[in-house]
């Protein structure tokens, strides 16, 4: 009996969990018994694996090997393939849907040059937080629909032979026809070239993809070394992984995904996932619950997290309209699949 | 073993600054502890490094969402044992799932003879003493023993409560102990009893 408490001191001991109360009592118990201090010993070395020892140079090699599955898996990452179904109606409602926006943002005022040898212009700055939209005309009678926790960057007067704006987020644009003045929208990932049209862009630097969705009309999308066209209907996706250009020769990269063109994901009748928001409505067709998560603390301002990391694969198709966070998570728990706690921090935890 | 900081040090790196130096080096200090946990639950070493590779290259992706998580090691142990219990399931649809049906091969810690004194004999017996354990059991010591995770993360990754986890390991010392204890070299004796 008197080994066993020994067994267990030791175990802890060995573990680097022993307090030190606990400590004393374990040498006073060595002293007594010599055979445990041996035990002790051969327990507080360092042991080995018996089979498959990764020795530095096979750890760089299993190193190498990743690296090499890593781009493989980045550049053959694909969009999954949209539901089904064209989309019947494009023209949207869109009167009245401001109203029902602009709860919580704000318009700052700054100056930046514009660009080397030009005049400076006076830009403005639209920023809305998380849980909340907003709606605004552009001084050339462009409407825009921004989502939440975005930036668009605009000038007050529309000045040179392009207009030019510049969108850190998601936005829904309906371009006034100028074909004098091609209309540009900027992001970090890539600029969208447009005459007269309508079309959403999602770029949120944090995300992995920035996807342009052509609701009407035409756009170029343009990129570093190339220019996609897309048509009515369809939307395309591009990795914002920067590929790491320092100029360390032997340095791996990641080789950013190639665009991916698809069509538009039609959730039901004349509900279109990609624009849904701008009638103040979040829609989205089989999607995993961890993107559903990042969409509903956008749309409600909440902190969800994952106590079950097993659930973040669940699928799940819906239309949300008028309810609140909590009647959303309730209906879509009632697929049975997850279930969800909102703890004394407010945090809502998936299980 | 790499200090538990460094790597948490390294993964906030990776999710925040998208640090590929880091990334390297998280991948380097935890690759041969993930590739054997994952070798015991699916049996094979090259799926094993597959499942790895896999989940690092999750990390990557998600880098950006992960910054909250709590403990990132045992994020990473428990993504892994996730990964390769479905890979399991996928290969053999009809045995029943768990975390005792271990290969315990990939499990085997002994004694470095290399920097010790310990003779060929006493190494054997203390192989034997571990096998003689449940496959648990056995998982629990090296996931203390060899990787160095706490009490409180055995039990996170392994469903189970500290307190098991406690009385398991205390188990195996206690084989361990057994089986060696009267083997105690002469001279080594000597000294300890003239303490």
């Amino acid at each position: 009996m008197m080994h066993d408490k020994i067994w267990n001191l030791l175990a802890k001991k060995m573990a680097n969990q022993l307090p030190p109360e606990e400590e004393k009592e374990l040498e006073r118990l060595l002293q007594q018994h010599p055979d445990a201090s041996y035990v002790k010993e051969v327990m507080m070395q360092p042991w080995k694996d018996k089979h498959k020892r990764f020795s530095p140079e096979e750890t760089d090699q299993a190193l190498q090997r990743h690296r090499q599955r890593l781009e493989a898996a980045m550049e053959t990452e694909e969009e999954p393939e949209p539901g089904t179904g064209r989309i019947r109606r494009m023209i949207f409602r869109l009167t009245g849907v401001a109203a029902a926006l602009a709860l919580a943002f704000y318009v700052g005022y700054a100056l930046w040059p514009k660009q080397k040898g030009q005049a400076t212009e006076e830009l403005q700055q639209m920023v809305t937080h998380q849980g909340s939209r907003s709606q605004i005309k552009l001084p050339d009678g462009t409407t825009v629909w921004l989502n939440a926790g975005s930036q668009l960057d605009y000038p007050k007067q529309f000045a040179g032979k392009t207009r030019e704006v510049t969108l850190a987020g998601e936005a829904f644009f309906d371009v006034t026809k100028d074909a004098e003045h091609p209309f540009i929208v900027k992001t970090n990932t890539f600029s969208i070239r447009v005459l007269g049209t309508t079309f959403n862009v999602r770029a949120y630097p944090h995300e992995d993809n920035a996807v342009t969705s052509l609701v009407t009309g035409a756009v170029e999308v343009v990129m570093d070394k190339k220019t996609v066209r897309l048509m009515p209907n369809e939307k395309l996706s591009v990795s914002t992984l920067q590929p790491v250009s320092s100029g360390v020769a032997d340095r791996e990269t990641i080789v950013p995904a190639p665009a991916v063109k698809s069509t538009l994901t039609e959730v039901r009748d004349s509900v279109i996932a990609e624009t849904a928001w701008v009638q103040n409505k979040l829609a989205f067709k089989s999607q995993p619950l961890e993107k559903v998560v990042i969409l509903l603390e956008q749309w409600y301002g909440a902190d969800i997290r994952f106590r079950n990391e097993d659930k973040k694969q669940v699928s799940l198709t819906a239309v949300f309209e008028k309810e609140s966070l909590t009647e959303a998570l309730e209906a879509l728990e009632l697929t049975g699949s997850f279930h969800f706690k909102k703890d004394a921090a407010g945090i809502i935890w998936i299980e | 073993m790499m200090n538990e900081e460094v790597l948490h040090q390294y993964f906030r790196q990776v999710c925040d600054d998208g640090d590929q130096d880091a990334y390297n080096e998280l991948y380097k200090a935890l690759c041969s502890r993930l590739i054997h946990f994952s070798a015991a639950i699916t049996g094979s070493w090259q799926l094993a490094e597959e499942i790895v590779s896999d989940v690092f290259i999750m990390l990557w992706r998600k880098r950006a969402q992960l910054s909250n998580v709590a403990n990132p090691v045992v994020y990473l142990y428990v993504c892994t044992r996730n990964q390769s219990l479905n890979a399991v399931r996928q290969h053999r649809r009809h045995q029943h799932l768990s975390l005792d049906n271990l290969d315990t091969d990939a499990l085997a810690i002994l004694p470095d003879t290399e920097q010790n004194m310990l003779s060929a004999e006493v190494t054997q017996k203390i192989e034997s003493a571990i096998r003689s354990l449940p496959a648990r059991c056995q998982l629990i010591f090296r996931l203390v023993k060899q990787d160095g995770l706490k009490y409180r993360e055995v039990g996170e990754l392994l469903q189970i409560s500290p307190k098991t986890v406690d009385a398991q390991l205390a188990i195996s010392v206690k084989k361990i102990a057994e089986a060696i204890r009267l083997d105690m070299p002469a001279d080594l004796a000597q000294s300890y009893l003239l303490r």
